[in-house]
């Protein structure tokens, strides 16, 4: 070490500064985050900055004859006698063993020795490196997480400092430091040295995690952030053609037609992907710590006049340090407009990224006298320089060069050093406390005249890098780099021993040679190593471009086959023209030319319309049953009219049929609820006696989880006569029910009652007995009633109020649920009003006039006939109907095994008297339910309201009692599709139809017409996986760069974040409006263009964010979290246009090929 | 190396229908409860930090649709779970009937590596309202006969219960961990001395 004397403790202090920094950065990020992540850039910089100190006086001899300066060989010498040396030097061997290509640097001399070295080398050593790499390969466990681990630098102090043992190792350095350190160094220093071992006792104390979180903002930011720092690099673009670069550069390659159109945005992509790096990189992450920001530092580019403001910045990397400088354009580039789009492509070209390894020179001029700032411009290592950066005035520069010198520490650092520069205390305003005290004795000389100064930086020890980078190139080139260092280097005998020492890690030469050489030789190997490196450079870049050619190629004609026989089923081959540029989609011009006296004739118009331009809000009501197939073309007025009477009166009668079920599911999950909560309460009041039997059954082999089989197998013979009476009491809700429409909701409104107060067990028999008196009461007179005729249809009503009288009369027994009994029927009551009204309209009436002898046998087959699911679910509504069935299914024996009775088989005869009663032939109405179908249409009914309840409760529309018109609708679809039954997902298919058309049995025949494809995509189809498999083939051949991305993710392959868009035709990822305009963009599409536009819709939408997904390399969770928190934020207008033109795209490559 | 601990838990909620699984997983990472939530469709998941053991590791919590129809979907998601918890609705028996086949089904898909041994936590969910209609000793007994299955009764609404079921459902799936690391890891590492006899010969420095 040629230093002087006040140099020497200069450089301690700055270096135990540096540690103290450093300490205190990472106990601030400790306490501000709760934790610190082991690869945060805080703990690399501490570690770099206690290797400093460390290799610092270091004593070469002491390590053994080809030592470098490396403190990892001081590590493992020291082992032996510290036993916390010890452990780390153990694990130290374990990484590089298990990893030994990706060698930490510092430690790369332990194992990058010549064979020759290895054989001087003691028995034991070497047998301790075999063991220890057998030892590695033993604990694979652990090589997943060393893996990581050995990459990293200064890897022996890392793995100290999460082992809490790094204070122990120094203080064991410190006090032996005789035997390992030159006399003046910080270690052996008296204060120096305690100050190092005590400074990291808090660190020492930190834990460290390798997790991943939401706190760490670079590695894991939310979805919003993502969008955000892309728009930034991409603010050039509009944020709609965003996704635009992968697309022209596929067309480029595809059409040679289109060339001179995309070569220009070609260029453009290249500057828009290095923008992005560079706003990526402007924000502090996981692989830079940002050393130095200043914004308004202003840069005189190339071709420009006027200099121009911008950020600069200056980043420390693992390796390297980069300044960039970003103009102020640029910067708050989201928040402008497009006008400067053109602007903005120029800017890109004038921003900086200058990595400082390739600068040699940093020149500094100021203006003499006053604080003007100053100007400091880098020349690189070809003489060439860069635009000169001038900072404002207040001693930025000098910020700037002090970070840039700790930026370079501790293996490079300016020459001469900032602090021992002639005349610093002139132009270095550095607050006098501190520096006065290192000045140099220099001073003195006369200080008037440099105001310019030169700076050259030097490398000290760049061997590190090199050991840790593999490849040719970067082999080419850093070696002039080092042949210009070593050269250059005339002073000092350190210096000289640093830079032999750093050759000898040349891989072609033995160190053996290198050491007895001149530096007259070591330059002529410098020389012969290039060329050779060319060399090989060369012939590696002919063989690569030879093999990308072929591969290029090959790709091409796999891609095209792959287009023939997969994909071309998914796009029509006829190509529609695109609209003209004043058209506007669907207007209410162009609907009443097209809809000539209400008729529409024209579907390819129509649907061509729609496609490219949407429907006006206004008439999606008239056109969305055209749409989706409900009126024909064609169709004039009147016949239109004709089908949506049908349709009512199918929807009205099947609503029927269902509400009566519905009455007795009620009925029964009141009891249930009733039984459950008296059982609840006896259960713990009473001994527990029955818990415990009921415990011995469920350890005893039948751990089948039947709460309520458990508790009516093992009630006393009360609870089985509550049983038969509830048994009874539903067949006779059954009949009940099986003609009155509006007995549905009073049974909910009790069931709300019921839950929401406490029955208690008496109280609760009570009411069940009057309510099978009343049953039978209601039974008779159901008997006494004929068959619902128009003229009826008062009396009718008039039962009908008695029987909400009586229902509402049976709640009264309960006093503590009254009061809320009364609130939620009140609620309820409107709706079952005009369910009863519009059931009995004026159009049923007359449908029913025309059609009077069977008018139900003649209705039912009308519309598409659902096959019952079971034969013995026979609903019987009509004595007419009944015959018809009957004559299928053998009567007396049937009804004796529909009977739900029979599967408890508990006295029976008693109840079969009502049953025979009410299906007796001599009753003109009356319905048996099998017991499966009750129990089945129950469970569905369960679930519709569940989902009903919570579908999108916070839009307008919704917040009424629409949310019954939506349930209504959706077990009417599932009453007639039991054998699909309710499954989630339906209510948000529902819902934008009924908001659309506000009307129930419309909106229900539009459901049946959508659920035609849709219903494909439930579990029950199998159409997912092939949306799957269509989507991997579309990615593979529209975007090839994110097909590789989800190919080396491999669980990419199951596409599930797009399994929500498909089920629901993105209903859940857009705000209503836009799911409108999609939706009848997809329905027109299957005529215009293609039968499967929602694949192109998903591929838009994932193409509208590739940039981000691929900047970030998401793997499968990522991109679902991703999307997920995007849901109802996509720009929908600019997906539907990506997504029109990937369809036209794709059309272009089939009719090519 | 026996720090070096993979430090991410998946854990999978499953359960009946608007049992409040995404409610319970919105209280526990965001301790707030909204009633705007719609039934789930796919899948999400949150990710939340915790320290258990001293150590810190970070939860990604599943969440599933409830109706069984899409339980083919779980397979992608289950696989590589450490913990599976399971919720019902304290006033829907049916929900609580259904944690068997649950249970089955998740031991199917995931095919764990010890069925028998695999964490689960039970969470009755909804206690904050009055209807209950589970007790909590059937509950119970339920966990009991299957291995001893830890139990709670959380309100996602009023945050009842949630903070700590879900602390114990990472210490479970830790533990889980722990003991598929006794069984992978072999006796100690020899103990080596590399350096102890490297010769020094500091005649050949050039300096």
């Amino acid at each position: 070490m040629v230093q002087t004397n006040a140099d020497g403790s200069d450089f301690k202090e700055r270096l135990i500064a540096s540690v103290k920094k450093e300490v205190k950065q990472l106990m601030e990020e400790a306490v501000t985050k709760k934790y610190v992540h082991e690869e945060s850039s805080s703990v690399t910089s501490l570690c770099g900055a206690v290797e400093a100190c460390l290799s610092q006086g270091l004593r070469r001899r002491a390590l053994g004859l080809f030592k470098t300066s490396s403190t990892t060989a001081l590590l493992h010498k020291i082992a032996k006698s510290c036993p916390e040396a010890e452990h780390i030097s153990k694990l130290v061997q374990e990484i590089e063993a298990s990893d030994p290509s990706k060698r930490s640097s510092s430690s790369s001399d332990s194992f990058q020795r010549p064979p020759m070295l290895k054989k001087s080398s003691s028995n034991s050593m070497s047998a301790a490196a075999s063991t220890s790499s057998a030892s590695a390969s033993i604990s694979v466990s652990a090589s997943n997480s060393s893996m990581s681990l050995a990459g990293m630098k200064y890897l022996w102090i890392r793995l100290a400092l999460y082992e809490k043992r790094l204070t122990k190792i120094i203080e064991y350095l410190v006090s032996n430091a005789s035997s390992f350190y030159d006399r003046d160094s910080l270690v052996a220093d008296p204060d120096y040295g305690s100050i190092l071992s005590s400074l990291l006792v808090g660190p020492c104390a930190l834990e460290f995690t390798r997790a991943k979180t939401a706190d760490h903002y670079w590695t894991d930011p939310h979805a919003d952030e993502l969008v955000q720092r892309h728009r930034i690099s991409s603010c050039r673009r509009s944020s709609s053609t965003c996704s635009r670069p992968a697309i022209i550069n596929f067309k480029r390659s595809l059409n040679t037609s289109s060339d001179e159109a995309s070569s220009g945005s070609f260029k453009s992509i290249a500057s828009a992907s290095v923008a992005k790096d560079y706003v990526e990189s402007l924000h502090q992450n996981a692989k830079a710590t940002l050393l130095y920001g200043k914004n308004n530092v202003q840069v005189l580019p190339k071709d420009v006049l006027e200099p121009m403001p911008g950020y600069l910045s200056l980043h420390q990397h693992i390796q390297t340090l980069t300044i960039k400088w970003t103009p102020n354009q640029l910067m708050n580039g989201y928040a402008e407009e497009e006008a400067e789009d053109i602007d903005k492509d120029a800017f890109w070209a004038y921003a900086l990224n200058i990595n400082v390894d390739e600068i040699v020179y940093v020149h500094c001029h100021q203006s003499r006298g006053e604080d003007s700032g100053g100007t400091v411009i880098l020349v690189g290592q070809d003489g060439v320089q860069r635009p000169p950066i001038h900072f404002p005035e207040g001693g930025h520069m000098q910020q700037f060069l002090s970070c840039l010198e700790t930026g370079l520490l501790p293996h490079g650092q300016l020459d001469p050093p900032l602090w021992s520069q002639r005349g610093i205390g002139k132009m270095f305003l550095w607050p006098r406390s501190m520096r006065r005290r290192i000045l140099p004795s220099v001073m003195e000389s006369v200080d008037e005249t440099p105001i310019d100064y030169v700076f050259r930086i030097v490398s000290k020890s760049r061997h590190e890098e090199f050991a840790a980078t593999h490849s040719i190139l970067d082999f080419v080139r850093s070696t002039p780099r080092r042949a210009q260092l070593s050269s250059c280097s005339t002073t000092g005998s350190s210096d000289c021993s640093n830079k032999s020492l750093s050759i000898d890690q040349f891989p072609l030469e033995s160190p053996l040679l290198l050491q007895q050489q001149t530096q007259h030789q070591q330059q002529q190997a410098l020389l012969q190593a290039q060329s050779t490196s060319i060399e090989m450079v060369c012939s590696t870049m002919r063989r690569q471009i030879i093999s990308r050619a072929f591969y290029g190629w090959l790709a091409y004609c796999r891609h095209l086959s792959t287009v023939r026989t997969h994909l071309s089923g998914l796009v029509h081959g006829r190509i529609t023209p695109e609209m003209k540029a004043d058209e506007e989609g669907l207007t209410k011009e162009r609907w009443q030319l097209l809809n000539v006296n209400g008729v529409l004739e024209n579907a390819t118009e129509f649907y061509r319309l729609v496609y490219f331009g949407g429907v006006q809000p206004e008439l999606r009501q008239e056109v969305w049953p055209y749409l989706l197939g409900h009126y024909a073309f064609g169709s004039t007025r009147e016949e239109r009219q004709k089908q949506d009477e049908t349709c009512k009166h199918y929807y009205e009668t099947t609503m029927s049929e269902w509400l009566a079920v519905d009455a007795i599911v009620q009925q029964r999950e009141k009891e249930k609820t009733a039984r459950a909560v008296a059982k609840l309460s006896s259960g713990s009041n009473s001994g527990n006696e029955r818990t415990v039997r009921a415990a011995d059954l469920d350890a005893g082999g039948e751990l089948e989880n039947e709460v309520f089989e458990d508790i009516s197998d093992i009630s006393d013979p009360g609870d089985l006569e509550f049983d038969e009476q509830q048994q009874q009491q539903q067949q006779e809700g059954v009949s009940v029910s099986g003609m009155h429409l509006s007995v549905k909701p009073i049974p909910r409104a009790m069931k709300t009652s019921t839950d929401s107060g406490h029955v208690d067990e008496g109280e609760n028999f009570n009411e069940l007995d009057e309510d099978d008196l009343q049953g039978e009461e209601k039974e008779k007179e159901k008997q006494a009633q004929p068959k619902p005729e128009p003229e009826q249809e008062q009396e009718r009503d008039e039962t009908e109020e008695e029987e909400e009288q009586k229902l509402e009369d049976q709640l009264n027994p309960e006093p503590s649920c009254s009061t809320s009994t009364a609130s939620s029927y009140e609620t309820v009551g409107p709706s079952a009003a005009n369910q009863t009204r519009s059931v009995l309209s004026p159009e049923y009436l007359s449908a029913d006039d025309l059609q009077l002898p069977e008018d139900e046998v003649a209705v039912k087959p009308q519309p598409p006939p659902q096959p019952q699911p079971q034969a013995a679910a026979v609903i019987i509504t009509k004595a007419s109907v009944d015959i018809t069935n009957w004559e299928r299914s053998p009567k007396a024996g049937g009804q004796g095994q529909m009977s739900p009775v029979e599967e408890q088989a508990i006295n029976l005869d008693a109840l079969q008297q009502p049953k025979s009663t009410c299906a007796s032939p001599a009753s003109s109405n009356g319905g048996v339910y099998s017991s499966e179908l009750l129990e089945q249409f129950g469970l569905n009914l369960h679930r519709i309201e569940k989902d009903v309840q919570r579908c999108d409760r916070n839009y307008w529309y919704f917040a009424n009692e629409n949310l019954d018109k939506l349930r209504n609708v959706i077990s009417t679809y599932v009453w007639e599709h039991l054998d699909v039954g309710y499954m989630q997902g339906m209510c948000d298919l529902v819902a934008p139809l009924l908001v659309i058309f506000d009307d129930e049995s419309l909106s229900y025949s539009c459901f049946c017409k959508l659920m035609e494809r849709m219903i494909e995509n439930f579990p029950s189809g199998g159409a997912m996986d092939m949306h799957f498999a269509n989507m991997r083939s579309l990615i593979q051949i529209l975007d090839s760069e994110m097909y590789d991305l989800m190919d080396s993710n491999g669980d990419y392959t199951h596409f599930y974040f797009c399994y929500r868009w498909f089920l629901l035709d993105f209903k859940r990822e857009l705000v209503y409006d836009d799911v409108f305009a999609t939706w009848e963009v997809i329905w027109a599409a299957k005529h215009i263009a293609s039968g499967h536009f929602v694949l192109f819709l998903a591929l838009a939408l994932l193409e509208t964010y590739r940039d981000i997904i691929l900047s970030n390399s998401m793997d499968f969770t990522d991109v679902i979290k991703f999307f997920n928190e995007m849901a109802e934020r996509h720009n929908a207008q600019a997906v539907l246009q990506l997504a029109r033109s990937l369809v036209l795209q794709l059309q272009m490559i089939i009719e090519n090929k | 190396m026996a720090s070096r601990k993979k430090s991410l838990l998946k854990v999978i909620i499953l359960g009946d229908s608007s049992v409040g699984k995404t409610s319970l997983m919105n209280q526990y990472v965001n301790k707030r409860f909204s009633n705007q939530y719609k039934a789930t469709i796919g899948a999400d998941f949150c990710t939340k930090e915790v320290v258990v053991n001293d150590r810190v590791v970070t939860m990604q919590i599943w969440d599933t649709a409830g109706q069984e129809r899409f339980q083919s979907l779980g397979v992608a998601f289950y696989r590589g779970a450490d913990c599976c918890v399971l919720v019902y609705d304290v006033t829907a028996p049916n929900s609580f009937k259904n944690l068997d086949s649950w249970r089955d089904e998740f031991l199917i898909q995931a095919s764990p590596r010890d069925p028998e041994h695999f964490p689960f936590v039970v969470l009755g969910n909804k206690v904050d309202l009055d209807n209950r209609q589970v007790s909590t000793r059937r509950a119970q007994q339920w966990c009991q006969s299957k291995n001893d299955i830890p139990y709670y009764e959380t309100s996602a609404k009023e945050g009842i219960n949630v903070e700590m079921a879900f602390q114990i459902i990472a210490k479970n799936a830790l533990e889980l961990e722990a003991e598929a690391e006794v069984i992978n890891d072999f006796p100690d590492q020899i103990t080596l001395g590399p350096q102890s006899n490297r010769p020094s010969n500091p005649d050949n420095c050039q300096c």
